[in-house]
């Protein structure tokens, strides 16, 4: 599956990137994500997403890891976890780019990965749709913490 | 228990083994049962719901050594193969003939459309449920 | 085997909405229990307590006041399909209830049920959207209605509240001298598609459900072929059709790609035109199409 998103931010580039490193802050961007913890800065962090499809509740600890760095543009990053509740195994690789438009900063979010487990023969592109409305929330809070 | 499941009831602690697990999503017909007449998946229907109610399983079609109406038509037109979809199939026409004495072929295909075969072709089938209608008919 | 739970019956909705809250993220209403129990069945909910509403006053009423038409949530479809108040108020919606599933299914599973699941491949509410359905809900809170558009926000997804239960859906059957007809089209035992068509002197209305998140109006094709004569519309079938695959929002599947339901939708509303329409003339047609059912 695969979402992406394009943000508009009213910041520097350089402040959006400084932000993007503040793990907790991002965490809690990120809609249902929470409990945030570092491993090994700049490395490997943990956190848990609980998110409802429908009737079914979802609730993933995630192991994250930084997977390239091209400072002070571009973040990719690894997200893997399994919730043993369900039997879904969530594996996804995301992007994050920032450019700069007319004195504002634009981020791309390209998530890309695998659902597997009965959650993903919900079918309907449900989870796509899930992902689509948790980045638009992300952008929204994202700005937010930016630009306040 | 709130949570037994009809058909795991019927199989494992009363020993009827006429209802059949297969798709366990209520979608082949295999463990199809009558409850109060009704046709019901037992696969997916709790057994609680079942109290107070009157349930047929295959077994209880045939009245001693005599054969159903629907039985016997089955065997007289070789409508059985493995047999797998049969209790499912014997029971389901048992309830519509009951509900309409002489269906058309339309409406047997209708009221059987949620009975899956993977042996006859189904003509057979349907063969033999309709000799049914005009038997009854005739008896009537 | 299912994970053990709980199984409470209350008979009035007060005792229901109480059971509702007093555990939120472990208790489920139950009627029919045919997609539920599915769903129990996979794991991939575990709630410990479920909240049987059959023995709920009232909840499996039909009735009709002011030319409306209520169905109680724990209708069965069986009971939907064979209701003479429904037959005579609006005989389609009889008619699509003998057509919902299987014979077992129908026996089973409710109305209401079916509803507040909101799979998008099911035929009720793409046939309830175009008679204009209303969703009543009941909490502590109060009793609220919905219009069904806005009750569906997406697949599984509902405008139902935590605490609230879904007692009715109240339908606008169409003015007389409206013809219609329903399609549905599918090889697996949920539709791939669902069209319904009614048209009158001055109502032009189109449902499609099954290929987009949710089931929709095609209001731009609606407005295209409003108020034209019925022999119009059974002429510009084609054309109609072809509107409607523009118009319409899919989503690929396992049923299909995107690009293959807006060719299906494009070729089912035709269909269904022409039915209603040949309707609409004292015609009826039984056009026979592979995996077809026009009601």
């Amino acid at each position: 599956m695969r979402a992406a998103r394009e943000i508009a931010v009213a910041a520097t580039p350089d402040k959006l990137w400084a932000l993007l490193w503040d793990v907790p802050r991002m965490v809690e961007c990120m809609p249902g994500c929470a409990e945030a913890k570092e491993v090994a800065p700049q490395q490997r962090y943990t956190a848990r997403m609980i998110q409802k499809v429908g009737p079914i509740r979802l609730s993933v600890p995630l192991d994250v890891e930084i997977t390239s760095s091209e400072p002070p543009r571009r973040l990719a990053l690894q997200a893997k976890g399994r919730d043993p509740a369900i039997g879904a195994e969530i594996s996804m690789q995301v992007t994050l780019e920032i450019s700069s438009r007319e004195g504002t900063s634009v981020l791309a979010v390209v998530a890309e990965g695998r659902i597997l487990g009965t959650l993903g023969s919900l079918g309907h592109g449900v989870i796509e749709r899930k992902a689509g409305d948790m980045l638009d929330e992300f952008g929204v809070r994202l700005r937010k913490a930016a630009e306040g | 228990m709130p949570h037994s499941l009809l058909l795991d009831v019927l199989r494992e602690q009363l020993g009827l083994k006429g209802a059949k697990r297969s798709c366990d999503i209520q979608v082949c017909g295999a463990c199809t049962v009558l409850v109060d007449g009704a046709p019901v998946s037992a696969c997916t229907y709790l057994a609680v719901e079942a109290e107070g109610r009157a349930i047929r399983t295959v077994e209880g079609l045939a009245d001693g050594e005599t054969l159903h109406a629907v039985q016997a038509a089955f065997v007289e037109h070789g409508a059985i193969q493995c047999g797998f979809c049969t209790s499912g199939m014997l029971l389901s026409a048992a309830a519509l003939l009951e509900e309409n004495p002489s269906p058309t072929r339309e409406q047997i295909l209708h009221y059987l459309r949620g009975n899956l075969c993977r042996c006859t072709g189904y003509q057979k089938i349907i063969d033999a449920i309709a000799s049914c209608a005009t038997r009854e008919r005739a008896r009537a | 085997m299912l994970r053990p739970f709980t199984l409470d019956r209350p008979s009035t909705l007060g005792e229901a909405a109480d059971l509702l809250t007093a555990d939120p993220h472990e208790s489920v209403l139950y009627a029919g229990g045919t997609e539920l129990l599915l769903l129990m069945k996979e794991g991939l909910i575990r709630p410990r307590r479920l909240i049987d509403v059959k023995a709920v006053r009232d909840l499996d009423a039909i009735t009709a006041e002011n030319g409306t038409l209520t169905i109680g949530a724990t209708v069965r479809h069986r009971g939907v399909e064979r209701s003479a108040l429904v037959q005579e108020r609006c005989p389609l919606v009889s008619g699509v209830a003998r057509h919902v599933a299987n014979v077992r299914v129908r026996n089973v599973g409710t109305v209401g049920g079916n509803l507040a699941f909101a799979d998008p491949h099911s035929d009720l509410a793409t046939l309830f959207l175009a008679l204009d359905g209303t969703i009543h809900l009941w909490s502590r809170r109060g009793a609220r209605e919905v219009p069904l558009a806005d009750f569906i926000r997406g697949p599984y997804e509902t405008a139902r509240e935590e605490d609230e239960v879904l007692t009715s859906i109240r339908l606008q059957p169409w003015p007389a001298k409206t013809t219609s007809a329903y399609l549905k089209f599918g090889v697996y035992e949920r539709p791939t598609l669902g069209v319904t068509v009614a048209c009158g002197p001055s109502t032009l209305r189109v449902t499609v459900g099954c290929v987009g998140p949710r089931p929709q109006r095609l209001f731009e094709l609606e407005g295209r072929g409003a108020g034209e004569p019925i022999p119009a519309l059974f002429a510009r079938a084609e054309e109609l059709g072809a509107a409607a695959a523009r118009e319409v929002e899919v989503v690929g599947d396992r049923h299909g790609s995107a690009e293959y339901k807006r060719a299906l939708t494009g070729a089912c509303v035709k269909r269904a035109l022409q039915v209603a329409a040949a309707r609409g003339q004292g015609q009826q047609i039984q056009p026979r199409y592979a995996h077809t059912v026009i009601v």
